[in-house]
């Protein structure tokens, strides 16, 4: 199976693809070597074949057929013809009234032009190759035939396609290696990718693609898939806990009610008990609705669509107003508010959001703190940050808690008697977190330090 | 009075319709965007009770053609879309206020009682405003109650202006914090209360008749001081 698969991989097609090719190439330039080596070989051959016929001919118009004769004799003995085992070449001079006059063929027909034939199979050798040669009349009734060996041509042919079958055998074989070797370094690697995939869709969402390091495009697709599954697995936590508070701490008020209507049909008597126990459950749905406009608030402000309504606002008048607006709650409860708020200073955001996100603060501190608790609002710009904090002398909580307290639905053992729903702070997080701003929680000494800091506008 | 209620959920619309059948109003149920959309066309209505998500007609486009018609009916959104973007987008598209199921029926009550009053009966100039012995300078700031001045934050004015503009009729604790301070979320303490009760202590001051009532578990009312 996995045979199958490395010879299907992209790597091991185009491996295949270009050793084709690089086969077609060789092939091609093969053909002309071979080509260009046979016709110059076979070019010479003949130049000296003509050139030995005419050296006959005119020895037999100079002296006549006894030279002639004499002559074949003298070349057959010569180095081109002799040979050392087999002859280099075959001459023949033939009477058409006498037959053979000299040469060391059998008659041969008569035959004119060029032409080739086997070779004459020789006693001690099975010689293979085969004569060309040319055949002609040298006078009427004289016939010459020169002819030479090719056995040099065919034992070249064969070097150099030998040659090239070499080359094309070890060129097969490094293509194959080099495909099947990438093939399996690749598929690795996408078996890395699947693994994890295949993890994931078993429910280990931890498991991320391993990286080798180089930089290179799988790398990089490791990369983005990676930090794509980060980010999911954020959002799936997130979603996971909502969901588990919902489920959770919806159930706890849902309870209380229908325990409350229950006691009412049991118990109830006068229309006074029934319209106390209405009255009753129409506060605990309040309470309800309360959470679930919290919860959605959070999302909603989480999902980042407020982002287009950000707009230039003045930090030091939203907290003025702010203060303005809870100075009077404050004494009602016996607390002290005062504020410290700097003059002109500007930040880019949402200024309902930004209202909920102090009230939200103050709020807390008004409503976890003992009475006669000073509370203040403070604004200082420090370069390009401005820094906003909400800050009580009350009792603080322990620095344990400090990370807590964002969460949802977390409410510290010490507050669990007031109301409130655990939303505030988690809304307040969002809110700070949806304006690219930081929110850090400090010992007031004594007291609770709030400070939120947003880039300030110039 | 006429209300024009256009709600495809039938149940919350006969109860809605037969509670304000019992106030003496009249009220007009159509349960699809657009037979309640030629009916606002074709009857004279004080305010327009309108579901954001209806069938054949969504609620925006409904309001954005009858503003298109210069039919000037005030109207309510009723509507489960509790977003900012939601609001923002409803108010912006030409309604005049917004409320979020599930509410109280007492609160829609004095969203349309305040809508159907438009435009105003109180003596309303660009500067001046007045009810009863009170006046009120828009410029100056300055309230004056039968002669005798009166010093106001800046808030409790804003809170003032607002009962004054809407006298007689009551205001919920909700309506006072969206339209005197513009916030649209629940505070967890008494924000309401607490400035009410000191406006009602500086403009009560010295005068026997108070004029904030208080309408137990819905929110204030502002009566004529004699």
């Amino acid at each position: 199976m996995r045979r199958i698969r490395i010879l299907k991989t992209e790597s091991f097609r185009s491996a295949a693809l270009f050793a084709t090719m690089f086969l077609i190439l060789s092939w091609a330039l093969l053909g002309v070597v071979y080509w260009i080596v046979n016709d110059t070989q076979t070019s010479a051959l003949v130049g000296a074949i003509d050139a030995d016929i005419s050296t006959i001919k005119n020895g037999y118009r100079e002296k006549g057929l006894s030279e002639a004769v004499e002559v074949v004799q003298q070349r057959l003995g010569s180095g081109d013809y002799a040979g050392t085992d087999l002859p280099g070449g075959y001459i023949l001079l033939e009477d058409q009234a006498n037959g053979r006059l000299a040469g060391n063929l059998r008659p041969l027909g008569l035959k004119l032009g060029l032409f080739s034939f086997p070779a004459p199979r020789h006693a001690r050798h099975e010689s293979k190759a085969s004569v060309l040669g040319r055949g002609v009349y040298i006078a009427d009734g004289v016939y010459l035939f020169v002819g030479r060996d090719t056995g040099q041509i065919v034992s070249t042919r064969v070097r150099i396609l030998k040659a090239f079958a070499w080359i094309e055998g070890v060129s097969i074989v490094i293509a194959g290696l080099a495909g099947i070797f990438f093939s399996v370094q690749f598929m690795r690697r996408i078996d890395a990718i699947t693994r994890t995939c295949q993890a994931i869709i078993a429910g280990r969402f931890n498991d991320r693609i391993p990286m080798r390091g180089s930089g290179d495009e799988l790398d990089s697709l490791s990369i983005a898939i990676n930090n794509m599954l980060d980010r999911i697995a954020t959002l799936l936590d997130n979603l996971r806990q909502v969901s588990s508070d919902v489920a959770h701490d919806l159930r706890t008020p849902l309870t209380h009610l229908r325990n409350r209507l229950e006691d009412a049909r049991q118990k109830s008597v006068t229309s006074d008990d029934y319209a106390a126990v209405v009255a009753r459950a129409i506060e605990d749905t309040d309470h309800l609705l309360v959470i679930f406009a919290a919860l959605l608030r959070i999302s909603q402000i989480e999902s980042g669509s407020r982002l287009a309504a950000f707009s230039p606002l003045s930090l030091t008048e939203l907290l003025e107003r702010i203060y303005e607006m809870y100075r009077p709650v404050a004494e009602d409860e016996h607390h002290v508010l005062v504020q410290d708020i700097q003059r002109d200073v500007h930040i880019r955001g949402d200024a309902e959001l930004l209202t909920q996100l102090f009230s939200n603060l103050i709020e807390n501190a008004i409503r976890h703190t003992q009475p006669g608790t000073r509370i203040r609002i403070g604004l200082t710009a420090e370069g390009g940050i401005a820094v906003a904090s909400i800050e009580d002398n009350g009792p603080g909580i322990p620095p344990a808690e400090h990370d807590k307290i964002f969460r949802r639905f977390y409410r510290l053992t010490s507050s669990r008697s007031t109301p409130g729903n655990g939303l505030g702070l988690a809304l307040a997080a969002a809110i700070v977190n949806l304006h690219n701003a930081k929110i850090d929680l400090s010992d007031a000494r004594p007291g609770l330090r709030f400070q939120t800091s947003f880039e300030r506008l110039p | 009075m006429n209300i024009l209620l256009v709600e495809d959920d039938v149940e919350l619309a006969h109860s809605m319709a037969d509670h304000f059948r019992e106030l003496g109003y009249s009220v007009n149920h159509c349960a699809d965007g657009a037979s309640g959309f030629s009916s606002a066309c074709e009857a004279d209505y004080q305010v327009i009770i309108l579901d954001r998500m209806l069938p054949r007609l969504d609620g925006l486009t409904f309001v954005r053609k009858l503003r298109q018609r210069a039919v000037t009916t005030p109207v309510i959104y009723l509507t489960t879309m509790s977003g900012i973007d939601d609001r923002v987008q409803g108010l912006e598209a030409g309604g005049d206020d917004y409320l979020v199921k599930p509410f109280a029926f007492a609160e829609l009550l004095a969203r349309v009682r305040v809508l159907s009053r438009r435009p105003g009966n109180a003596h309303e100039s660009t500067v001046r405003l007045a009810w009863g012995s009170i006046e009120l300078d828009l410029l100056k700031r300055s309230v004056v109650r039968a002669g005798k001045n009166i010093d106001l934050l800046p808030q409790e004015f804003r809170l003032l202006e607002y009962f004054v503009r809407n006298p007689d009729r009551v205001l919920t604790r909700r309506m006072l914090l969206e339209n005197v301070w513009g916030i649209h979320f629940d505070p967890q303490t008494s924000v309401v209360e607490s400035h009410i009760s000191r406006l009602r202590g500086k403009v009560n001051h010295g005068f026997e008749f108070d004029v904030i009532q208080t309408v137990r578990g819905t929110g204030y009312k502002f009566l004529a001081p004699n």
